[in-house]
């Protein structure tokens, strides 16, 4: 093991689930679990995996929402795959204005109530920090991926993904919280046909400390 | 000189924004009744050191104030704040806050920020509801009461962003750094009555109630007397929402040995350092505490007058729902020496003195919202013998607040 590495690395296995009765053509399925420094089950982990030999492509016509209530972004995280338009509807009684620095997609939105703006489309991979200029307390995120598979972990640290395509895939992680880098963050394993694979990842240092638990108030000044 | 610009800003406020949209407005209601066995309070020309005394309680306008947040451009937003309190006060309705402040839309993790008009420095951490209002309790601490009673930056501000959280981190940094004219009577409240604690904010164009008494008659807020500029620098830190410290210098840079005889007033010449640290564990449990020291000197005649002057809190508070509890413990002292530094002995003005807070609050519902905040006072004041009272009092405040917010 890589002792700078602050992850206990992946430890992966994909075994075949083999049987008279499985379907000839069924997807394979994959089995993720993130725990953290303290053993305990890491919520709202964004795991991403990713195909080695072929790129999906872009589904056209995908939509999602990123709400802005009680001044916070809703969800904290949202995950889009490549070419999906964002719609950012504002449904407080204060303006927002909304904007990004992030080299996947530096785009703002001028102040505004309800839905002013037009959708904004992700067409580029990559974690896009949204903010707001008027809340700096407000902090959003959405994760772009060319990858139809991925998700976030439950309360219990897991997450399963299904009908995968057989083959080689790279399993990312990421989380809003993250105190850490390097390359345990991700893993390779591959999955065949009618299998399930697992991949397991183990955080070394404690998650940072969540604002958004604290809430807000919208008779709060900026003094 | 101050209040003609600040009269014109008002004006290009009215004219630029033939239209006001609800949402950019928001306006309270607070009446009280009042129970205080206080002596006449230093808004009545007294040196008791609360709001009410014992001749001023009953049912009471805590104030009435009106908001305005709106935006000239897309990063270009004004505040306005005019707020009556009902004490007799020279404007019936007056303002406390006036400001316009360019906020461009970052393109990376620096951003900055440009205030221009009348506004608070960055000093509390217990005032953070609009209007300069706390959530915590009705009456601020000693420290805050004065911040309220005899400071606002009336110049320009720029801050410089660091905005951390937005950049993948869980710190945000601020740097302030102001220059401000029509400062150049603060420091006379304090060196006159002491410390206080009061929900009172001085207004743009007022008096301190009552004319003054016994401040000299004609003094007014916000003068310009030397037209030399003050400045202050500040920085913040907030941490993931649960920290926050606060650091600033002051310095009025007002010229002692400039007499107004307009107001028959000399410049004073105030200087502080502050500190403070909001610490948010969780949703429900929050602790502030602050510290400011500072010396203030006036008069034209060497060596002159001059008084150090301190005031700390520790101020607990937790909610749970829609209930908020409260307790402050505040302690002040003001000590007159002389420019030289030596005790100045003939008419000696001086204070000290250390106070309980306790209050608790309820969100009826998105309206309404009522308080109940009792104080309890001990402080010695030299200038109490002047006017044959005893130095040593111990006040106490009983106030229940029946809010309204539109």
């Amino acid at each position: 093991m890589d002792s700078k590495c602050a992850l206990l690395a992946a430890c992966v296995t994909a075994c075949s689930i083999l049987g008279a009765t499985a379907p000839a053509l069924a997807g394979a399925e994959l089995s993720v679990t993130v725990t953290g420094s303290t053993g305990a089950p890491v919520a709202g982990a964004v795991v991403v995996a990713e195909p080695a030999q072929s790129k999906p492509h872009p589904r056209p016509g995908l939509k999602a929402v990123m709400d802005q209530r009680d001044l916070q972004y809703v969800p904290d995280v949202l995950i889009v795959q490549t070419g999906t338009e964002v719609e950012f509807p504002n449904s407080d009684n204060v303006r927002h204005q909304v904007y990004s620095f992030s080299p996947a997609k530096t785009f703002h939105l001028s102040l505004y109530s309800g839905h002013e703006h037009a959708a904004v489309i992700f067409d580029r991979k990559g974690l896009v920090t949204l903010g707001c200029n008027i809340h700096d307390s407000m902090v959003g995120y959405i994760y772009v991926t060319d990858s139809p598979w991925y998700g976030r972990t439950g309360t219990d640290g897991s997450l399963q993904l299904h009908d995968l395509a057989p083959g080689d895939y790279t399993v990312r992680l990421w989380h809003p919280l993250l105190n850490e880098a390097g390359p345990d963050l991700q893993t390779s394993l591959r999955v065949d046909e009618g299998s399930t694979g697992t991949a397991e990842f183990r955080l070394h240092r404690p998650l940072r400390p969540d604002p958004r638990s604290l809430g807000a108030d919208k008779k709060w000044a900026d003094y | 000189m101050g209040r003609l610009l600040i009269r014109v800003c008002a004006a290009g406020l009215l004219l630029s924004t033939p239209v006001l949209a609800a949402q950019d407005l928001d306006l309270d209601v607070d009446l009280r009744a009042v129970s205080s066995d206080a002596t006449p309070s230093r808004l009545d020309g007294g040196l008791g050191k609360l709001r009410y005394d014992a001749q001023h309680d009953g049912l009471r306008l805590g104030d009435l104030r009106l908001g305005y947040h709106g935006d000239l451009t897309t990063t270009l937003h004004v505040t306005a704040e005019a707020v009556a309190y009902g004490d007799h006060d020279v404007n019936p309705v007056d303002l406390t806050e006036l400001y316009a402040e360019w906020r461009p839309i970052p393109v990376s993790a620096w951003r900055s920020r440009l205030k221009v008009g009348a506004f608070y420095p960055e000093i509390s951490l217990e005032n953070r509801m609009h209007g300069w209002q706390s959530p915590y309790t009705l009456s601020f601490s000693a420290l805050n009461t004065w911040v309220g009673e005899e400071l606002r930056t009336i110049g320009a501000q720029y801050n410089l962003d660091w905005l951390g959280r937005a950049h993948g981190h869980s710190v945000d940094v601020s740097l302030n750094a102001a220059v401000f004219g029509w400062n150049d009577t603060a420091g006379t409240v304090l060196a006159a009555r002491g410390w206080g604690i009061t929900d009172r904010q001085s207004t743009l164009f007022g008096r301190f109630a009552n004319g003054g008494r016994p401040l000299l008659a004609r003094t007014l807020f916000y003068d310009e007397l030397d037209h030399r500029a003050g400045y202050s620098l500040g920085l913040n830190v907030k941490y993931a929402g649960r920290l926050e410290g606060r650091a600033l210098h002051y310095d009025n840079r007002a010229n002692p040995a400039v007499v107004a005889a307009a107001i028959q007033d000399t410049g004073w010449d105030t200087y502080f350092d502050s500190l403070g640290l909001r610490w948010t564990p969780t949703a429900e449990w929050t602790a502030i505490s602050q510290w400011l020291h500072g010396r203030t000197y006036a008069g034209n005649v060497a060596p002159v007058n001059a008084w150090s002057y301190d005031a700390e809190f520790l101020l607990l508070s937790w909610r749970h729902g829609a209930t908020r509890l409260s307790a402050r413990y505040d302690r002040f002292a003001t000590h007159q020496t002389t420019s030289d530094f030596y005790e100045y002995v003939d008419l000696y003005f001086g204070d000290r003195g250390h106070a309980w807070t306790l209050a608790c609050d309820r969100q009826l519902n998105a309206h309404w919202n009522i308080a109940l905040e009792g104080i309890e006072l001990s402080s010695w004041v030299a200038q109490r013998a002047l006017i044959g009272a005893a130095p040593q009092a111990t006040e106490r405040q009983l106030q229940l607040a029946v809010r309204y917010a539109l």
